[in-house]
């Protein structure tokens, strides 16, 4: 409670004025998965705006929101919500308080066929979100479903220049 | 006779493979040259503004720079990739300080900004027309009802203008009027399918595309047409997600140009909701 440099820092990491939200409760409003969610998201951003770190960055909220934008385009003040949500996974992560892993795992995998192949290789991806999770056989009847519609392929999309591509993640990496 | 540098994206090379076929039959009727990207890579969907938005910027800043190398505008009918690669462009264009920064990152490669990012539905409207569109129809499909379902990402661009409404775009209601199938008016053009929870959270995306495939039920449409190939996919997927009533066909808008320029489409084998029912509803002008 009470942390004044939170708001400081989710504003400067996501580039967002935050604290010109006015709780319209615009965003909750639209947002398709509001009902899922422990926190609503006018709330959390009011809970930016209060200092409450912990109860912010441990909400099961940031990890249910889809990415669908509809909260940012709504938004009176201009506040790109969804991208704060970004940008508290973020640090949500960093600060080793994510309460959701699914969502993250997936994205790391999913980012690591791109370093790898240049392409999401979508078999090897889901096989290992599937092997990290343990649970292996839960979605082969849609896994074999669309392997017969010719709807994922086996092999990975290597492109040629892997090296270059190599190279722009380990200069991210690196700053 | 126009030429544009296309992006399939990941999605229209396997999951949606038969979107790009339906697109090559279609842009190549009407004369719209299709130039693949050379060596293009994963724009970064949704996972890398996550893990780290400079890495989305310079996933996507790498093909907009070897697109802007050859100087065709750049074709994204992924709605995910054109949102992604529209935002980049614009940022690159006008930033700066983030137009240097990716520079520096995907060098030897270099972006300004130069060409413009388009869609399927803004080519489609724009460059073909409707007056065209009208004029070149072989099929009757008045007999088809649809419902437009332009999903979340496709108009939905933060603080840039985008192509249409942000909230009621309509471009894709047009062509669909042109196309000659009767249109069904309902709220749900824009509902998010769930996105790529698909397999991080099924119960989400389940609920999600469930509520739109009812939706266009209760409405009387006989199929659902899209733009975007993860809505397409999502609600595809619903007879595997767990529902068990009858599923309305989910097709693609450039499958819906396939049925009224050559009557049949190229994809059908594909759908894992049946589409022949549409199909049949089809008569020959």
């Amino acid at each position: 409670m009470d942390d004044l440099t939170f708001l400081n820092q989710i504003e400067e990491i996501s580039g967002e004025k935050i604290s010109t939200c006015y709780q319209c409760y615009k965003c909750t409003a639209g947002c398709p998965v509001a009902t899922e969610m422990d926190i609503y998201p006018h709330r959390i951003i009011r809970h930016i705006v209060l200092g409450d770190r912990e109860k912010v960055l441990k909400s099961k909220t940031i990890w249910t929101c889809l990415m669908c934008i509809t909260c940012s385009v709504r938004c009176p003040n201009d506040i790109d919500i969804a991208h704060v949500f970004d940008t508290l996974r973020k640090v949500a992560v960093m600060e080793h308080m994510e309460a959701e892993t699914d969502t993250w795992r997936f994205d790391k995998l999913f980012l690591d066929s791109v370093a790898k192949h240049g392409r999401l290789h979508e078999i090897e991806t889901i096989l290992k979100y599937k092997l990290e999770k343990k649970d292996l056989f839960s979605d082969t009847k849609m896994g074999i479903g669309m392997f017969l519609k010719g709807r994922m392929g086996v092999f990975p999309h290597n492109i040629k220049d892997r090296k270059q591509l190599r190279k722009i993640f380990k200069k991210i990496d690196s700053k | 006779m126009i030429t544009l540098t296309y992006y399939p994206g990941c999605s229209l090379k396997t999951s949606s493979k038969f979107y790009e076929t339906s697109i090559k039959n279609t842009f190549s009727f009407f004369g719209i040259e299709l130039t693949e990207l050379n060596d293009w890579s994963c724009c970064g969907a949704s996972a890398a503004t996550t893990i780290d938005e400079k890495l989305a910027y310079a996933l996507t800043g790498r093909n907009l720079a070897i697109a802007e190398d050859v100087g065709y505008h750049l074709f994204a009918p992924c709605s995910a990739c054109y949102n992604r690669s529209k935002v980049t462009n614009e940022k690159i264009k006008k930033d700066r300080v983030l137009r240097d920064e990716i520079n520096e990152t995907i060098y030897p490669l270099k972006c300004l900004g130069t060409i413009k990012v388009k869609n399927i539905i803004e080519v489609l409207h724009d460059h073909v027309g409707i007056e065209r569109v009208v004029k070149k129809i072989a099929y009757d499909l008045s007999s088809i009802k649809v419902a437009p379902y332009y999903g979340c990402v496709l108009t939905r661009i933060t603080k840039m203008d985008a192509f249409d409404d942000k909230e009621n775009p309509t471009s894709m209601d047009s062509l669909l009027w042109a196309l000659g199938t009767e249109l069904v008016s309902w709220p749900y053009k824009m509902e998010c399918c769930g996105a790529s929870k698909t397999l991080t959270n099924k119960d989400v995306t389940f609920r999600l595309s469930n509520i739109i495939m009812e939706k266009a039920q209760s409405v009387g449409a006989d199929a659902i047409v899209t733009p975007c190939p993860l809505c397409q996919m999502n609600l595809d997927l619903l007879p595997y997600l767990g529902r068990t009533d009858k599923n309305l066909p989910v097709l693609f808008l450039s499958e819906v140009f396939e049925l009224a320029l050559f009557g049949r489409i190229g994809g059908m084998s594909s759908h894992i909701i049946g589409v022949d029912g549409v199909v049949k509803k089809v008569k020959k002008k």
